[in-house]
């Protein structure tokens, strides 16, 4: 200011006179200028309304047109399907994002330019590009889910009647891992089988045919016409599935239908307190991944959709029943015929040759005839009243397609034949779930509790229902035991240091031309431990040969499993030595893929049961551990160690505690033992 | 906001406060409460539901739309009671303050960059956009820098290097944001104020052409920019991605025919309209109120336009007139510069649409025009302002 002050005087001097005048002039001739511009800007302001006019009232009903055109079907996206997990979170089905080309061959402006930039991109022949783009149609397929190149090059193009759509394809990362339970989808994104279609309405993303908005952070906002947010996006789906237990019943039962030469298998895993399924297993294995290369053969589950005359596992019920309704105890006597019993025409044979036999015996031993007897006491409408209540019939509920309800007669229908050969399993359908639930009820003291199959969302439940008293579905279950840990059927199923109860059924296939052949279904079903059950495992081998027996086809894999899964949730016992089984978790090299997400999953181990060793992430201090513990905890790392030397304890460990999982498995481990004398 | 240090008010007791008042302009201090009463309609129909999207509140915009009208009007008061003298002698303090925190912008964290652009001091809940006081200090300084010097002005070195070089440094830190509108606004300031002023037409002319060729070449250097251009003059062609603006908004105007969809039934800006209430606002009125409500807002903008000329040109001090006339350009440029933007008449630049566009610096500056025009007008036509307002 003052500097400025200072100054004026300089200029002002310079031209004294004519100062005043000159301001004079200034603010006149300014006010020229003034108005000049103020003649300007009212210009460009009528102008301004003008074009409003023109804009509005003229040209207003073409561009509301093309407005309105693009409200309707500006960007034709679909949203992505949601993704299939289990248990503890691993992806099992996922949708990856594709491009792909469609066109609106009335908004072609230039169809040969536009092939040939297209048959160029695509790598498909001019003359067909062409063709399509000069169709007659309003809406037609260019090319689906194309390559990330070939995309943008179209895009850049930017042809004018051709677009670019986002499109899902479904990836199914475990591969053949529970195939048939998963499904699949066809190429427009639809569910055609397992719970990819049961839950379609829940996967399925859904189709946006109005405008995309995206925010500062790019990420996309669906608006509907009344502006609110839509998520186009499928919901997820949480299945009960543990990835790994069902990595290790497939491999069981891989190697039970390989090994005894049979056509399939299948193979249910069930936590008996929630009746959440753990493994759903069938053999020959189906890939969603290809499935145009398979038939419907392979992907139909039969685990839902089939039923089968389950044969001796059915045993366990006829006694139980008999045993709740008093027709007998525990140690009822029952003449066994010395193997052979005529009744009404029929003959029912046993495999060994029996006199009398006390009933927990009969189901020890799996005597036909003991059982058809007790059968024969409890009669047609009891026994009917209970296999309807341990609901056999009767769907098991659970979210898929295509399950059967199974096979039982009203009772009217029954004859004594019937009766005498349902009691052993024949002439009764069941689908192998009906059979695992109503095992479950003997391990639930006798409550019948539905399966569970999905974690979230939620689904609806059929109501608990007591079938039996607590302590006949106790008294049931140390029969079971027996059958496994004395001298029954089952003892190819004992896993040493545990409790294991189980039944056996060899039950012969009916032939389509009437009668029985010599076609058998071998299964094995038991609980482990049996004193305080915590898994259900149930396998069926579907004609096995030579050997068809149960207890020789299927109590090994059941066996296999048990040890594996017990392994992998470190709650084997503390006895005896290692079995090989266990050794093997991180085995068969074919697999290593799958394993190898165990070995990356942060808490593979925690979800099925809370693990009793503290995981910090880090390799454990195992010094002083038994080996079975050891390796245990190391294989739920997917870590499996070198064993040195002899006995039961650790008395060295590489690496180091507290070291990293990730240098372990790149340097491996060996555990060096010592004659545990303390632990004997 | 460096205009803050406000003076103790000058009319002294109740009887000359209301004298003050009333020899106002009351004509334009209506119409400026009547843009700003539909803006603040508009900036609520136009923000509702992005607001309710990103900040889960429908009157998130709104709401703090109503802040800055108040604060604005505020301000407005203080601006037109304060003594003139008082105000005129800030205009370094102004000038300083608008450069300081335009550098402040480019180079301190407190800079906030929105779309690849630094324009914004982050203050807090608010951000300040310097552009806009740029403006005003820039036009009061040019005012003052012609009416003191206009034995000057028609010599080159001192009466044409000191505004060109100041509003020069100007427009260089906002082309540094990168800001070109804002550039070009204060250029176009600058040049109708030397028109004003009295600056010989040949060194107008000449600077035309320099400006010309200057835009030329910042538009050709910057893809961003020459397609913008492009966009602008065959909008459809790209509608998709660069004309995406303009389409949108004459697909907007065009659906509104002659009286509109109704107030709220909008349907461009719930997706494709970007920054609705900001900038493209008038395309949302245009759809929601038709061309006659496009009508109406043209009819009361011309009449606060006709009301700042007439204050204008009553000015007898040069100083007055020319800070009067500064006023006028800014609220007069920007207004025609938005529309003609909404209507797709010039390429997009981002200026907002005085008092109805959201935003807190633009509408505390256009309140700041209006306030120191309604200052002007008490003593428009001489003394006598009865009879000035009566004419």
């Amino acid at each position: 200011m003052r500097a400025r002050k200072a100054n004026k005087p300089l200029p002002a001097s310079r031209l004294p006179k004519a100062r005043t005048l000159r301001l004079g002039a200034a603010v006149d001739g300014s006010r020229v200028r003034i108005v000049l511009v103020a003649a300007l800007m009212g210009l460009a302001w009528l102008g301004l309304l003008g074009r409003a006019y023109w804009v509005q009232v003229v040209d207003g009903p073409r561009l509301a047109s093309l407005a309105s055109r693009q409200h309707v079907a500006s960007e034709y996206v679909s949203g992505e399907r949601g993704r299939i997990y289990d248990r503890a979170g691993h992806l099992l089905a996922m949708s990856v994002e594709f491009k792909s080309i469609f066109a609106r061959p009335l908004e072609v402006e230039n169809p040969r330019a536009a092939a040939r930039v297209l048959a160029n991109a695509l790598s498909r022949p001019y003359a067909e590009v062409l063709r399509r783009l000069t169709e007659r149609r309003k809406f037609v397929w260019i090319a689906r889910q194309v390559g990330d190149k070939a995309a943008s090059v179209v895009a850049d193009a930017s042809l004018s009647g051709v677009y670019l759509t986002t499109e899902y394809a479904r990836q199914y990362p475990d591969r053949h891992l529970a195939g048939q339970l998963i499904g699949f989808v066809g190429l427009d994104q639809k569910g055609l089988e397992g719970v990819e279609k049961a839950f379609d309405g829940l996967l399925a993303g859904r189709e946006a045919s109005f405008p995309v908005q995206r925010d500062a952070s790019g990420r996309r906002l669906y608006l509907d016409e009344a502006g609110r947010e839509v998520d186009i996006d499928g919901g997820d789906l949480h299945l009960t599935i543990d990835e790994h237990v069902q990595f290790v019943a497939e491999e069981a039962l891989q190697a039970a239908v390989r090994d005894n030469e049979a056509k399939s298998g299948t193979c249910l895993v069930v936590d008996v307190a929630s009746g959440e399924i753990l493994a759903w297993a069938e053999y020959p294995f189906f890939n969603p991944n290809t499935y145009r290369d398979s038939s419907p053969a392979q992907w139909r589950s039969r685990i839902a959709g089939d039923a089968v005359e389950p044969g001796s596992t059915l045993k366990a019920f006829v006694v139980a029943a008999a045993l709740q309704e008093g027709v007998c105890d525990r140690d009822s006597l029952y003449y066994c015929e010395n193997g052979r019993w005529r009744i009404k025409g029929a003959t029912i044979n046993d495999t060994h040759k029996y006199k009398w036999l006390p009933v927990h015996k009969v189901l020890r031993y799996s005597s036909n005839i003991g059982a058809a007897k007790i059968g024969e006491g409890l009669g047609v409408p009891k026994y009917y009243e209970y296999l309807s209540n341990l609901g056999f019939g009767r769907r098991t509920g659970l979210p898929l397609p295509g399950e059967s309800r199974g096979i039982l007669r009203e009772p009217g229908e029954w004859t004594d034949v019937d009766l005498a050969a349902a009691s052993f399993g024949q002439g009764v359908g069941v689908t192998a779930l009906q059979l695992a639930r109503a095992y479950l009820c003997l391990a639930n003291d006798g409550v019948l509790r539905p399966l569970r199959l999905v974690r979230s969302p939620e689904v609806e439940r059929e109501p608990d229902r007591a079938v039996f008293r607590p302590e006949v579905a106790r008294q049931v279950l140390a029969m079971l035991r027996d059958v496994v840990m004395e001298d029954g059927t089952g003892t190819a199923a004992r896993i040493e240091g545990l409790q294991i109860g189980g039944k056996t059924g060899t039950a012969q296939k009916a032939e389509p031309t009437g009668g029985y052949g010599k076609k058998y279904l071998a299964s094995f079903v038991g609980f482990v431990p049996v004193d305080r059950p915590r898994f259900y495992i149930q396998v069926m081998v579907d004609e096995p040969q030579p050997s068809h027996y149960g207890g020789v086809v299927a109590a090994p894999a059941f066996k296999e499993i048990a040890v594996k899964s017990l392994a992998y949730l470190g709650e084997l016992p503390d006895v005896g030595p290692l079995p090989a089984a266990a050794m093997e978790v991180a085995g068969d090299a074919e697999n290593k893929r799958i394993v190898h997400k165990f070995e990356v999953g942060e808490n593979a181990a925690g979800s099925v049961a809370a693990s009793a060793d503290r995981d910090d992430g880090r390799v454990p201090d195992v010094v002083g551990y038994s080996l079975r513990r050891a390796v245990a905890l190391f294989a739920r790392r997917g870590v499996m160690p070198a064993v040195r030397g002899e006995g039961l304890v650790v008395a060295r460990q590489s690496p180091a505690p507290g070291g990293s999982w990730e240098k372990a498995r790149e340097q491996g481990c060996v555990l060096w033992l010592a004659r545990g004398d303390e632990r004997s | 906001m460096s205009t803050a240090d406000r003076p103790n008010g000058a009319p002294q007791g109740r009887a000359s406060l209301k004298e003050a008042v009333l020899s106002m302009d009351l004509l334009l201090l209506g119409v400026t409460l009547l843009l700003m009463g539909i803006g603040l309609m508009m900036v609520l129909s136009a923000s509702g539901i992005m607001a309710e999207k990103f900040f889960g509140d429908k009157y998130h915009f709104f709401h703090r739309q109503i802040l800055f009208a108040v604060a604005g009007t505020a301000l407005m008061a203080t601006v037109a009671l304060a003594p003139r003298k008082r105000i005129y002698s800030l205009k370094y303090l102004l000038l300083f303050g608008v450069v300081f925190t335009l550098l402040a912008v480019l180079v301190t964290p407190l800079g906030l960059e929105i779309n690849g652009a630094r324009r914004w001091l982050k203050l807090g809940p608010f951000s300040l956009q310097p552009m806009e006081f740029a403006k005003v200090a820039l036009v009061v300084y040019l005012a003052w820098f012609f009416s003191r010097k206009q034995e000057l002005v028609k010599s080159f070195s001192v009466g044409v290097v000191p505004p060109f070089l100041v509003t020069g440094l100007m427009c260089l830190l906002l082309l540094l944001q990168p800001d070109f509108g804002g550039a070009a606004v204060l250029a176009m300031l600058l040049f109708l104020m030397c028109l004003a002023g009295g600056t010989r037409l040949v060194y107008l002319l000449l600077s035309l052409c320099l400006a010309g060729g200057g835009a030329w070449l910042l538009i050709v250097q910057s893809p961003y920019r020459s397609r913008r251009l492009l966009a602008f003059m065959d909008p459809f062609k790209d509608a998709l991605d660069t004309g995406y603006q303009l389409v949108q908004s004459l697909y907007a105007l065009g659906s509104g025919r002659i009286w509109g969809a109704g107030l709220g039934m909008g349907k461009q800006k719930l997706f494709f309209l970007p920054e609705a209430h900001n900038d493209f606002i008038m395309a949302v009125l245009g759809e929601e109120l038709g061309f006659a409500g496009m009508v109406l807002v043209f009819a009361i903008v011309g009449v606060l336009l006709w009301r700042c000329f007439v204050i204008t040109l009553r000015q007898e001090d040069l100083c007055d007139r020319l800070t009067a006339f500064g006023m006028t350009l800014i609220l007069g440029l920007g207004a025609i510069l938005n529309m003609a933007v909404v209507l797709g008449t010039a390429p997009p630049k981002g200026v907002p649409m005085p008092f109805l566009s959201y935003g807190g610096s633009h509408v505390l500056c256009a309140f700041l025009c209006v306030g120191l025009l309604l200052n002007l007008s008490r003593t428009a036509g001489g003394r006598n302002t009865a009879q000035g307002r009566a004419a």
